[in-house]
């Protein structure tokens, strides 16, 4: 398979010269089975590149396939799937997943496109879509691709996905934040001020840290949800979101070979994002991985495609 | 009056370096009074940079105070409302006019954007500032927010509608006129009659006219339009506006020249909007 990084940006789009090199577009990934229909994790504004760069192919003649794994439905995630070319072409299938909760996906996805904020009705998109519920533990084919997924720490719901095709398995673990407080399940958390937990809870914690682990079990590559730097996270740990320093946690427990620092914080120039991964690469030279920084058009080859 | 650009592009941001000159942050402009009073104008991604310029001031200490005027409330001129650090302070103080017909409605909307299916913000009653969402009239009407007379023209954009501004102070006028859509003949007598005599007219110019041609249902204005505009209403500078989100620097310098060779006979001066850049009335 080849991974293909669209959108690397956490919260929201950063256009601009401080910005450049990393990308400011929100969260899109591609991941490309040898021969195979695209699987797109998130539909953050780089799904809208990636729309024009699909109308090449099939997709342009209404013939295209393509699915869709959402992580979770905050704006940062789904924000260009209203720009994806591929959906406005009558023959085209578009499935896509996410996880259930109490509004049924396709009412969630239509909101998006309400006449007070978008011209264009979802059900005036023509391609052919269709919502797939994902409960806990849910595990699917897509093609020859086998999918699973894990629930992440974030407020409300969100959930992290690993696919397995051509002899590799990548796992997007994007957002997240540590698994000290409780943050999933929650519509608002207002302060960081976490009041002592009960055992029940920090037993769930546990088991949401493990299955994570478990999902990222030998995974060739392990993108994960790095927008604070420690100094941050002291004060917003209540935000959803992780520190390197967590991701190599993870990285290390659950045997990986590539780990791929994520969803950058808006205001994260370029340089800083240098200067991150350098520091980071320099703690994890004993360890039995590498570690790399997502920016836009980077590919990985893994598996059968790595040559 | 001071009007700065925070964010001047159409539909949705469009990071890179083809963008990295005129700006990719979608619609948002502040104008500071010269009475000191505070005004910003839609509330695209921009939205976040001038907050975060304002934390520097007053708004930083819970002091500030300024006027929203909201054209509508398409994504790409409220998406930036989650990421305005001034609203998470308390003490500072937000009046919102928009459309939507009552302020019951338009609240709604902008609700509607904090979900909890989208946002964890959950609801607008968690931001920490005064936040008091008013609404324009479907008809003309003028309100008096931050010591300046503002009136407001509800014009078609596409299948909806939205709302144009005027800002009047000193005798100097400042007209805001984005997501405009016109018939195929142009500009309409009611436009010019609200244009009439600006100082600066900020006009939409989303298009070249053969691109516009294709996507006329859209409701963006094409940069002929914009120039007809501003010469009928004669109006004493032009600022392009609202750029498509595929359009690179290079296409905008060329809507940018294309709109200098048309209106120096007329001895209309052309400022095309950038992010960053400041023109004074």
């Amino acid at each position: 398979m080849k991974v293909r990084f669209w959108g690397v940006r956490g919260s929201i789009p950063v256009p601009g010269r401080a910005t450049n090199r990393y990308g400011g577009n929100t969260s899109c990934v591609e991941v490309r089975p040898k021969g195979g229909a695209p699987i797109i994790i998130d539909a953050g504004t780089g799904i809208r590149k990636l729309g024009k760069s699909l109308m090449e192919e099939a997709f342009r003649e209404g013939k295209g396939k393509a699915s869709i794994l959402i992580s979770h439905t905050h704006w940062d995630h789904v924000q260009g799937l209203p720009f994806f070319s591929p959906l406005y072409r009558a023959g085209n299938q578009i499935d896509i997943f996410a996880r259930q909760r109490d509004t049924h996906l396709a009412a969630v996805f239509s909101q998006q496109h309400d006449s007070p904020y978008f011209p264009v009705p979802l059900s005036a998109m023509h391609a052919d879509m269709h919502f797939h519920e994902l409960i806990e533990g849910a595990r699917f084919d897509i093609g020859r691709a086998k999918v699973t997924c894990a629930r992440l720490n974030h407020p409300y719901v969100a959930i992290a996905y690993r696919v397995e095709v051509d002899r590799a398995a990548m796992v997007y673990c994007s957002d997240t934040a540590p698994f000290t407080d409780m943050l999933l399940g929650r519509d608002f958390v207002p302060t960081n001020d976490f009041p002592t937990l009960p055992p029940a809870t920090i037993r769930e914690l546990a088991s949401m840290r493990a299955g994570v682990v478990a999902l990222a079990r030998d995974a060739d590559l392990l993108i994960y949800d790095t927008q604070f730097t420690p100094e941050e996270y002291e004060s917003r740990p209540h935000w959803g979101h992780s520190r390197p320093d967590d991701a190599i946690e993870i990285a290390r427990e659950a045997r990986v070979k590539q780990l791929c620092l994520f969803h950058h914080a808006p205001m994260r120039s370029d340089d800083e994002n240098d200067a991150i991964l350098k520091k980071y690469r320099k703690e994890i030279k004993n360890e039995k991985f590498t570690l790399v920084s997502a920016y836009e058009g980077l590919e990985i080859a893994l598996g059968d495609e790595a040559g | 009056m001071r009007i700065k650009f925070w964010g001047v592009r159409g539909s949705i941001p469009a990071p890179g370096p083809e963008t990295n000159r005129y700006g990719g942050n979608t619609s948002c402009v502040s104008v500071h009074t010269a009475s000191g009073g505070l005004v910003i104008i839609d509330m695209g991604t921009g939205l976040m940079h001038l907050g975060n310029s304002l934390m520097a001031g007053a708004f930083g200490k819970g002091k500030g105070r300024a006027a929203v005027l909201l054209s509508h409330t398409h994504w790409d001129h409220i998406q930036g409302l989650g990421f305005f650090a001034p609203v998470f302070i308390a003490g500072n103080q937000f009046t919102v006019w928009g459309p939507g017909g009552s302020p019951e409605v338009l609240e709604a909307i902008l609700e509607g954007q904090m979900d909890p299916n989208f946002s964890p913000l959950q609801t607008l009653k968690n931001f920490s500032a005064r936040f008091d969402v008013r609404a324009i009239g479907t008809g003309d009407a003028t309100v008096e927010a931050e010591g300046v007379a503002i009136s407001a023209w509800l014009h078609p954009h596409g299948a909806t509608t939205a709302l144009a501004f005027r800002i009047e102070e000193a005798g100097r006028s400042f007209v805001y006129a984005s997501d405009v859509g016109y018939p195929e003949s142009g500009p309409t007598d009611d436009a010019i009659a609200f244009f009439r005599g600006a100082t600066v007219l900020l006009h939409d110019s989303t298009y070249r006219p053969e691109d516009q041609t294709t996507r006329r249902n859209r409701g963006f204005s094409s940069y002929e339009d914009a120039c007809a505009a501003a010469v009928a209403a004669r109006a004493g500078k032009l600022v392009t506006f609202h750029y498509d989100q595929d359009y690179s620097d290079d296409d905008v310098d060329e809507i940018v020249g294309a709109c200098k060779a048309k209106l120096k006979p007329h001895g209309i001066d052309v400022v095309p909007a950038r992010e960053g850049e400041e023109i004074a009335i």
